[in-house]
């Protein structure tokens, strides 16, 4: 490419083409994250169901540590792709930006969980229901919003439950709205 | 007078239209990234670069990942108004 000067048709062409190309580079890999989380709360909240409810171990809530090692592996991902694409999309924006509010949410309403007598389970699903019900919106994918339907389900029934028995049901929840979406969405990637 | 509008003379020239084109499209982009979309020699593309910095139509930013540099490039609000004019004095061309 030059530095000649174009006719007007030429220069909507040229502008066309090149929004093409940046159109045909939307990042591909959302699926990584739905199967990351998903896999890792579901395991978290089955083991702490598991722990507490056939009394284990006295501390459940250590298989949370599960979290540190995944998001060290997300940072990583997300590192590594935006150096293999060397561009941000619009969308990669926002979906950053939806996801990164919802994480400081969970993390406040985690340090204020004992105001909600523990029912911080139920609402951390409403935040999870959001999230993916926007990233469906985002990427046109069918599978995540009823993925994010299902997670807003599923915290409605965490509500009308113990706490214990919420452990079960969020990981019911990431099943549905986490795990199978997200093999559908990683299939879809292909 | 014509009617038409004068056509901005730093959007009307091939390599610079499409880098503008393609940073409207995207959040930011790395040089190589640009360079490989536009088919550019980094040479003419950095000049290119440096002309659309200096008139405030794109920022450009350079940082290092580990130790390779690397420059990064989005469309400023300026050179999104500056785009949208060009499209439409274009547009007033055509029809």
């Amino acid at each position: 490419m030059s530095n000649k000067e174009l006719t007007k048709d030429e220069s909507l062409e040229l502008i066309t083409h090149m929004i093409g190309q940046a159109k045909r580079n939307v990042a591909k890999g959302g699926s990584f994250y739905f199967l990351l989380w998903g896999w890792v709360i579901m395991l978290a909240n089955l083991g702490h169901y598991a722990i507490q409810k056939y009394d284990l171990y006295e501390h459940p809530y250590i298989v949370w540590t599960l979290i540190i090692p995944a998001m060290v592996a997300s940072i990583w991902y997300s590192a590594k792709k935006e150096r293999a694409a060397g561009v941000v999309s619009h969308y990669d924006r926002v979906y950053s930006t939806i996801w990164i509010g919802i994480f400081i949410s969970i993390i406040i309403l985690l340090i204020f969980m004992g105001k909600l007598d523990f029912n911080h389970n139920a609402v951390i699903l409403l935040f999870s229901g959001l999230g993916t019900y926007l990233s469906g919106s985002l990427l046109r994918f069918k599978p995540l919003l009823i993925g994010g339907v299902s997670l807003w389900g599923a915290a409605v029934v965490a509500f009308n439950v113990t706490i214990l028995d919420q452990y079960l049901v969020a990981a019911v929840g990431l099943l549905v709205g986490y795990l199978i979406p997200g093999y559908l969405l990683r299939k879809a990637e292909k | 007078m014509s009617g038409f509008a004068q056509l901005d003379p730093l959007l009307h020239s091939q390599l610079r239209l499409a880098v503008m084109s393609l940073l409207i499209s995207v959040d930011s982009a790395e040089f190589v990234f640009i360079k490989e979309k536009t088919g550019a020699t980094a040479g003419n593309l950095s000049v290119q670069l440096d002309k659309l910095s200096n008139a405030g139509y794109i920022s450009v930013t350079k940082s290092f990942k580990g130790k390779k540099p690397v420059t990064t490039c989005s469309i400023t609000k300026v050179g999104i108004k500056a785009f949208e004019k060009y499209v439409n004095n274009l547009r007033g061309y055509i029809e």
